[in-house]
């Protein structure tokens, strides 16, 4: 089974990247989504992340072309943690995908 | 200034020879320092910068008071030195009185009148802000501090390079400079305290700076700052008008290329060196990240915190929304720029806007 990834891209704030890291796959885990979220500094890695099922932004930093893979602003999150509409955005995305990624087989 | 790593070691303290040379260093630095802003050699008072100068100044005056007999006034738009001290005042049990601004980012001097109660003993507003140039009605201020025989302080370090500083022009008791705002050597600044003026020191352990700062001197600081003063004496008018263009040059060229670009802060009453501009629906960071990939350094108007994002406190105390300070950036000016560099970053500046859009 493949793992889906996740990639949290954010810039100097980087405790704040870590946190909303953190409660996503906190999050959905309890959704039932057992998910890889790493995080990224634009400082450090100006590049797209590699292999990533998924980008959510804190900045607009990437285009899907760039990415790879879809790409979401989640920066309301650097404020609120749980808004309501990039919660449910990222939670519907990854109902959509998960299992097609997830169900590949890999060797 | 490195000599006084290798042949001129001494510490001025001893009385040898090679402390007394070390001496003489220091003599020479007050007075290059002093000639930068008008005042006597032995009115300044060494420090480890201007966060220091102002933390002295500040507790050094409220403190020979009762907490509850001293009142204080400051700007909303102070640097954290002041705004950080003044807190910790407050939580000392001194009253202290945060005075707004206006959309241009000036205090109003009538704002300063009003604030006054009997037991006010010292005001402290900046000469240049550093976020938009705003240069302060200080002399005003002073001339009002002065009628109540208040002290009257001023964080002067975003004027030295650039504008005449004279304390008794501006009417202030105390003063506070740094070495690197005016291309000297960082971890070095000052304190000027007008004569007669009495202020109690925040550390103690030494004889040095007349008890006021003990500690051995930073003498490779110290002559790093002597220097940086004459240099800046020599050229600052020049460098003025010469900004004063470059700057012109920068807005024009941003309004020609941006059409969403607001510039913050006044147009008159405004030092040279800074501009603050607003790229409207732009991240700050994302801009700031790209333009660094070019080479290019400047910086923002909100900062990162663990818990959420700090717009910058001098924008927000001028009224502006969120979203404008969030896409601000503050684009500073020294003697080493050039027309050419500004050209680069208008070039570069309109993709990094139209990638940044959030």
């Amino acid at each position: 089974m493949k793992t889906y990834r996740i990639c949290v891209i954010g810039g100097h704030c980087g405790v704040r990247m870590i946190v909303v890291a953190e409660h996503l796959q906190e999050l959905l885990r309890n959704a039932g989504y057992i998910c890889e979220v790493t995080h990224q500094s634009l400082w450090d890695h100006p590049t797209p992340p590699y292999a990533a099922n998924l980008v959510l932004e804190l900045l607009p930093a990437f285009t899907e072309a760039e990415a790879g893979c879809p790409v979401i602003n989640i920066k309301p999150l650097l404020r609120d943690l749980d808004h309501p509409q990039i919660i449910d955005q990222v939670l519907k995305h990854v109902q959509a995908s998960f299992s097609l990624v997830s169900t590949q087989s890999t060797r | 200034m490195l000599s006084t790593l290798d042949e001129d070691f001494g510490n001025p303290s001893s009385m040898h020879w090679a402390g007394r040379r070390a001496g003489i260093l220091i003599t020479q630095a007050r007075a290059e320092v002093a000639a930068g802003i008008g005042s006597r050699p032995e009115e300044i008072y060494f420090t480890s910068g201007a966060t220091e100068a102002d933390n002295l100044a500040l507790f050094g005056v409220l403190r020979q008071y009762r907490p509850g007999d001293a009142h204080l006034i400051i700007s909303a738009i102070e640097h954290h030195a002041i705004l950080h001290a003044a807190a910790q005042l407050v939580r000392e049990g001194y009253d202290v009185t945060i005075l707004p601004v206006d959309s241009d980012g000036h205090v109003d001097p009538q704002s300063v009148r009003q604030a006054i109660r009997s037991e006010t003993v010292l005001i402290s507003v900046m000469l240049v802000n550093n976020e938009t140039g705003a240069i302060q009605p200080v002399e005003e201020i002073g001339a009002i501090a002065a009628e109540h025989g208040i002290l009257m302080h001023t964080d002067a370090v975003q004027a030295i390079s650039n504008l005449d500083v004279n304390v008794h022009n501006l009417n202030v008791h105390l003063l506070s400079l740094s070495g690197h705002k005016v291309y000297g050597p960082k971890g070095i600044g000052a304190l000027y305290i007008g004569k007669g003026v009495r202020i109690m020191p925040v550390a103690y352990g030494g004889s040095q700076e007349k008890g006021l700062r003990p500690g051995t001197e930073n003498i490779p600081g110290i002559v790093g700052l002597g220097a940086a003063f004459r240099f800046a004496q020599n050229h600052k008018a020049e460098e003025r008008k010469r900004q004063a263009q470059l700057r012109d040059h920068l807005i024009m060229g941003l309004r020609a290329r941006i059409p969403q670009v607001v510039i913050n802060g006044p147009s008159e009453k405004v030092a040279p060196h800074v501009v603050s501009a607003s790229f409207l629906g732009s991240d700050g960071e994302m801009m700031l990240i790209r333009l660094n990939a070019e080479g290019i350094a400047v910086s923002m108007g909100s900062a990162c915190t663990s818990k959420s994002i700090e717009p910058s406190h001098v924008l927000t105390a001028m009224g502006l929304p969120r979203e404008q300070i969030e896409g601000t950036l503050r684009i500073s000016l020294g003697y080493p720029t050039t027309e050419s560099e500004l050209d680069r970053f208008l070039e570069v500046i309109p993709a990094v806007v139209q990638r940044t859009l959030s």
